[in-house]
């Protein structure tokens, strides 16, 4: 009797791919679903120029436009290499599923179609095919296309008014109103339609760690970077009251929930090592703050992340060995960074060091 | 599922390799139609100066050298006995009580207890190095895979015992950790904990479905440190309940080693089953016993434990003393998928290696990364494709960058 060999081991446990993918696209669907009846559902400002059904469609409208377009991209692109074939099995379908999805996700529901279509088509094949596919790709490719979008299309979707950019402004001193409930439900003017109400976006995210889709340190180390730097520069700027509605409105609206459900954990372009996972989330956490409060865009998460997808390769490059020595020194260089940063970013916000530095400055003949 | 203990202890004839993996070079003591008895020396291998003895485990004619493949598919000498069914065992001498410790040593030698347990950590039984440590595993290979009622350890916990302690005595073992089964039947762990009681050794209870390479943690903490490949290195002793039961048989009763439990499994087989076998039974003939295979049609032969194992081209190896578990499955071809990069491989080695890194220096070929990532202290155990959801042989890889720097 003759046998046929493999090389050993030929045991697997129960985690497969395909299933992360379909977890990962049933979530999506659900979320894209619920989205667009929430926004549907929402009262609206009375001198809104689009009802909320117009907006709720345009939502519909945009997450069909991006998957049909991420789709046809893919396959347009494997017919030209021949490999039309392997569209044949059901799984290959999943991931320009996703893409499109998210890439409309991302998307604020004013965004023109056209400018939907072309980021896509540059998203798709500039972001992942031109690297190899799934698996390949060292930056998101959904973030690649939102970056292309925001920085083409800026103007045609323009968002002003986002409780982000009010708190901006609470800083130096203007009054802001906000109600909690609406907040919790994803009733504001939001900077994509993603952004939706963090109650659901919390159930998603219970889902996907349940099914292992996201890993729990990256996207839990994400989250507590950007409570703690918030929590920093409110401290610096506000009353204890203001601090904390400062770091509520930081944690609910804009994409921090989403990015930490659906972008930081992305598995392909995030670090593999537990030291690594740890110190990119703090990066992209610290980074996400940065942004949002010093420079003029209403919301920082795309950019960090995609700066976090630059570092990932040398990020890996670094490890040796995963040591017990290691993930402490970087949980103690995490933590010590999140504290300056956050003091530097409240003071640098305050204006105070500025002051200080031009006082100084001025015994010396007013350099600055 | 195991359903069926079954006996094979009078092959026709018995096939015993006369050298191994360590040790090839071997002498041979007898002739043609010379007449053995059971335990008498057959052959003498040498593992550089040290010899080993290889005994008959039935009485009868030797018929002839002949070459067949071993478990690991290598072509090497096999003697023939042809079993006359009398089992004229060899006289040997019985130890009652306190045993020094050089006796215990010698008689295991020469009753052929060497070789035993060799699939994933488990060391051979040899004195040549200081030994701190013993670990003992009561679970059986390829658990959680498999599942055994634990019937012998019920009926003999009390000579298991002995025997372990007996081991213990013969490296000067300073502790004595015994493995087991959180998942064990009560009636085991009870009889196991009613027998142990009131020595030293220490009961260690694990969770054999988690697979997370505990026994290796265990051997970390022993030892304060990252144990090496070969756990004999650090002054480790890891076997089974299985080589502590024989020990028990060859100090106090004077019988050789010449059966043992061999678990068959696998869907090609109508029944998976327990045999307790005549070493150097043919493989085939425990088939025939068993029913045949169900289907001749792409079938795969897996020996020993399912991570670190190996697979067989044909059935036509003798069951060797270090062979304890057969699967025979029909051949299911996994498709891979590419990485995507989850890090579960990284998480899970218990080396605390970087498989997924480790891999990638192999595939872009850059041999001071492959040194960089400590590839050396690999210890084979297969976790890593284990958890990988794309099912790529991750295992293979880190193999692969190990040949290339050597």
């Amino acid at each position: 009797m003759n046998f046929t060999t493999t090389k050993p081991p030929v045991k697997y446990n129960q985690q497969r791919s395909l299933k992360r993918a379909l977890n990962l696209n049933i979530a999506l669907i659900v979320l894209a679903i619920a989205s667009v009846i929430l926004r549907a559902l929402t009262p609206l400002a009375e001198d809104a120029a689009m009802t909320n059904l117009d907006i709720a469609f345009k939502a519909f409208l945009m997450m069909a436009v991006g998957v049909i377009v991420s789709v046809m991209v893919e396959v347009f692109y494997a017919i030209s290499e021949g490999t039309i074939q392997k569209f044949e099995v059901y799984k290959r379908w999943i991931d320009p599923i996703n893409t499109g999805l998210l890439i409309a996700l991302l998307l604020p529901s004013t965004t023109p179609i056209y400018a939907l279509v072309i980021s896509v088509i540059v998203g798709v094949y500039a972001g992942k095919l031109v690297f190899g596919g799934y698996g390949y790709y060292i930056f998101n490719p959904v973030l690649v296309a939102v970056l292309f979008a925001h920085l083409t299309f800026g103007g045609q979707m323009d968002i002003t008014g986002t409780p982000l950019l009010l708190m901006k402004e609470a800083v130096f001193g203007s009054s802001v109103e906000l109600s909690l409930q609406s907040l919790l439900i994803g009733n504001y003017t939001a900077v994509a339609i993603g952004s939706t109400s963090v109650l659901l976006l919390f159930a998603v995210f219970v889902y996907l760690c349940v099914t292992k889709v996201i890993d729990l340190r990256i996207s839990i180390t994400y989250l507590l970077t950007i409570f703690l730097v918030s929590l920093g520069i409110g401290f610096i700027n506000f009353t204890t009251q203001g601090m904390l509605i400062y770091t509520l409105v930081n944690m609910i609206t804009g994409l921090t929930m989403f990015g930490a459900v659906f972008l930081v954990s992305e598995s392909v372009s995030s670090p593999t090592s537990r030291e690594t996972k740890i110190a990119y989330a703090v990066i992209v956490g610290i980074l996400v703050m940065l942004i949002r409060v010093l420079s003029a865009e209403p919301e920082g998460v795309v950019f960090a992340i995609l700066f976090g997808n630059l570092l990932t390769p040398f990020m890996n490059r670094t490890v040796k060995r995963s040591q017990t020595k290691g993930l402490i020194k970087t949980v103690v260089i995490s933590i010590v960074a999140i504290v300056i940063v956050s003091g530097a970013i409240g003071f640098i916000v305050q204006s105070r060091i500025i002051e200080n530095l031009n006082e100084t400055a001025a015994l010396f003949g007013g350099i600055l | 599922m195991i359903t069926e203990n079954k006996t094979y202890l009078d092959p026709r004839k018995v096939y015993l390799p006369i050298t191994d993996e360590d040790a090839r070079v071997a002498s041979l003591q007898v002739a043609e139609e010379d007449e053995v008895k059971v335990g008498q020396i057959i052959a003498k291998k040498y593992r550089g100066k040290e010899a080993i003895p290889v005994i008959a485990t039935v009485s009868g004619k030797v018929l002839g050298v002949e070459q067949r493949i071993d478990r690991f598919g290598k072509v090497i000498d096999h003697v023939i006995i042809e079993n006359d069914r009398k089992n004229t065992l060899e006289a040997f001498d019985t130890f009652d009580g306190e045993v020094p410790t050089q006796i215990i040593r010698n008689q295991l030698l020469r009753l052929g207890i060497h070789q035993v347990s060799l699939d994933g950590l488990y060391t051979d039984i040899r004195f040549d190095q200081p030994i701190e440590h013993l670990m003992v595993d009561a679970i059986y290979t390829n658990e959680p895979f498999i599942s055994l009622d634990y019937d012998c350890i019920v009926k003999e916990a009390e000579e298991i015992t002995d025997g372990i302690l007996l081991l213990a005595k013969a490296c000067k073992a300073k502790t004595v950790t015994l493995l087991v089964d959180k998942f064990m039947n009560q009636e085991a762990l009870d009889e196991i904990g009613k027998a142990i009681s009131d020595t030293i050794i220490e009961l260690e209870v694990i969770n054999s479905k988690k697979m997370n390479g505990v026994d290796y943690k265990i051997a970390r903490k022993l030892i304060n440190r990252r144990p090496s490949i070969n756990l004999l290195d650090d002054g480790i002793m890891f076997t089974t309940v299985f080589v502590a039961r024989s020990a028990y048989q060859v100090i106090r009763q004077g019988l050789p080693l010449t059966t043992r439990k061999v678990a068959l499994t696998g869907d090609a087989f109508v029944t998976n089953a327990l045999y307790d076998v005549r070493i150097g039974t043919l493989f085939e003939y425990l088939v025939e016993d068993l029913g045949g295979y169900t289907d001749e049609e792409a079938l795969s032969c897996h020996i020993g434990n399912f991570l670190s194992g190996n697979q067989v081209e044909s059935d036509a190896f003798s069951i060797a003393a270090h062979i304890d578990s057969i699967d025979v499955s029909r051949y299911r071809d996994v498709e891979e998928d590419v990485c995507i990069k989850c890090g579960d491989c990284n998480d899970i080695c218990p080396t605390d290696i970087l498989p997924q890194n480790i891999m990638d220096a192999e595939l872009r070929s850059v041999n001071e990364r492959i040194v960089e990532l400590h590839t050396d202290d690999c210890i084979e155990c297969g976790l890593c494709t284990y958890v990988c959801p794309s099912k790529i042989n991750v295992l293979e890889w880190v193999r692969r960058a190990k040949r290339r720097v050597g």
